[in-house]
């Protein structure tokens, strides 16, 4: 045994795991610039191919970014603020939002006469109470959201400070592609350096056509509920639209929690039955459009998994790490798979196990 | 005298050639450097030493060479002799490149090999978004499988390879 080389090689792991500790608050930061990159990465190389040079044609597409946010934010922002905070203001307002407030709501008002009717069938249930005593505890908690934002602002800096120095990082790893991946490869000797060229291409179109798929639907999805709504008259039509989008990425669970949103916003603000179907059937007319057309074109092939494994997964990226998980686990656990899948097929292939 | 020194003067300021390796290879003899930057964006550069093996057969299909330089011999099927050599600023995989999805033979380095490694679907997706480029180098590959065909298909010239 070359004692030699083993210690190199501990030493080498030793390094690695010192600069993994070093590295890893900004672990983060490189996962969603290598998510940022992958989707401007087609419009970069189309530029390229138009004699561009790549440092001038990423510089070309955030000036680009940046005039449609300026439009949009000119054009939209000022709305969807004010939507916001209106629905802020009730949320955070106890007055208008207290047990006995919420009961005076049509919807919720029909529970609560049927809850008093049982409580005058059955002696001593009180479930009528206890309804108005769920709704104060949820009061309470929604009033908490201002002061919640308060006590996390480490966060909220943290998040700005992310999205100042993704695009930064974003700008080199679109500039250097290629020497990064040349770089990658050289490290490999020639036995598995075929193998890695491979896992590169696999890595490159399934994270690559995935995240661009998903995008497209999300501004999709977002901006036909945001038409559907304002069709229907819903007010909050723009925030609920834009959440309706982002949501739909989670499978199966996402179109109801848009749809939920909606509707709870018509019940707050006193809609009638009819007006909740209506919402329902608007938002159902964009979940058919989204999954007869949208969803086959664009995303197509690119998530294939059994329903239940759909759910098991979800129930576990929540529980482990709420709603953002809800939203990468699924994609994370396919890209997985799919990634072992097909390193085990090139390892047999080349005979390396 | 004048124009001796300006011409002088010309070699210091002109940059060297980043392709003029690329351009060697008769398949890209027609490219333009802008051609060739976006090629050379999907090529590694690898060396083997005497002796190693490149590729072997029933592994993987996934790359294809430029030789730099160096010899490889290649044993299988398709050459009438079983074996035949591929050299300098010649192509190996091109055979398989466009049907098999396994290597069909194996090719290890004679000598020691200096070689441009580019992935057949890299390639055939700059072909996609290049189509200039597409034909171009498909009527290259054209030309060099006719020579081999028309080689092969003579008996008395199969020395040439």
């Amino acid at each position: 045994m070359n004692w030699t080389k083993w210690i190199f090689y501990i030493l080498l792991l030793a390094l690695l795991v010192l600069g993994l500790f070093f590295y890893h608050p900004i672990i983060y930061y490189l996962i969603y610039a290598f998510i940022f990159s992958y989707i401007l990465d087609p419009f970069v190389s189309w530029f390229e191919r138009k004699k561009f040079p790549r440092w001038l044609a990423v510089l070309i597409i955030y000036f680009i970014i940046a005039g449609i946010i300026a439009w949009f934010s000119s054009r939209l922002v000022p709305g969807l603020v004010q939507q916001g905070n209106n629905l802020f203001n009730i949320l955070s307002s106890g007055e208008q939002l207290t047990g006995q407030y919420i009961i005076t709501l049509p919807f919720i008002r029909r529970i609560y006469e049927f809850l008093l009717e049982l409580d005058t069938q059955i002696p001593g249930l009180g479930m009528a109470d206890k309804l108005v005593d769920i709704l104060d505890q949820t009061n309470v908690f929604l009033a908490k959201i201002p002061k919640l934002l308060i006590d996390n602002y480490k966060k909220i800096f943290s998040t700005i400070s992310i999205i100042a120095t993704v695009p930064l990082i974003s700008f080199f790893l679109l500039k250097d592609k290629y020497k990064l991946r040349k770089g990658i490869v050289k490290m490999f000797n020639n036995r598995y350096f075929e193998l890695c060229i491979i896992m590169m291409r696999k890595i490159d179109s399934t994270i690559g056509n995935f995240l661009r798929a998903i995008l497209f639907e999300i501004i999709a999805v977002g901006i036909l509920a945001s038409t559907a709504l304002t069709i229907v008259g819903v007010p909050y039509s723009i925030l609920i639209g834009a959440t309706a989008g982002v949501a739909n990425i989670i499978p199966y669970f996402g179109p109801f929690l848009g749809g939920a949103l909606a509707v709870v916003t018509v019940l707050i603000n006193g809609g009638s039955i009819l007006y909740v179907i209506t919402v329902i059937l608007a938002m159902y007319i964009v979940q058919l459009i989204d999954n007869n057309i949208i969803y086959p074109v664009v995303v197509g092939g690119t998530i294939k998994m059994h329903p239940l494994l759909v759910l098991l997964t979800l129930i576990a990226g929540g529980w482990y790490g709420g709603i953002l998980w809800m939203l990468i686990s699924v994609p994370l656990v396919y890209l997985t798979y799919n990634l072992i899948r097909v390193l085990y097929t090139n390892l047999k292939g080349f005979k390396i196990i | 005298m004048i124009k001796d020194k300006f011409d002088w003067l010309k070699t210091i300021w002109k940059k060297p050639d980043k392709y003029a390796d690329l351009k060697k290879f008769p398949v890209l003899s027609e490219f333009s450097s802008f051609e060739l930057y976006l090629l050379n964006n999907f090529l590694h550069q690898r060396k083997f030493n005497k002796g190693e093996l490149l590729y072997d057969k029933d592994h993987p299909l996934e790359v294809i060479y430029f030789i730099l330089s160096g010899k490889v011999e290649v044993t299988g099927p398709t050459h009438p002799k079983g074996r035949f050599i591929v050299r300098e600023f010649q192509i190996l995989g091109l055979i398989d490149m466009f049907k098999e999805e396994i290597r069909s033979s194996s090719a290890t380095a004679l000598t020691e090999v200096t070689a441009y490694a580019v992935s057949r679907f890299d390639l055939k997706d700059l072909f996609n978004q290049n189509p200039h480029i597409g034909v171009k180098m498909l009527t290259a590959f054209c030309q060099t499988l006719s020579n081999y065909i028309f080689i092969i298909s003579h008996p008395k010239r199969t020395k040439e390879l």
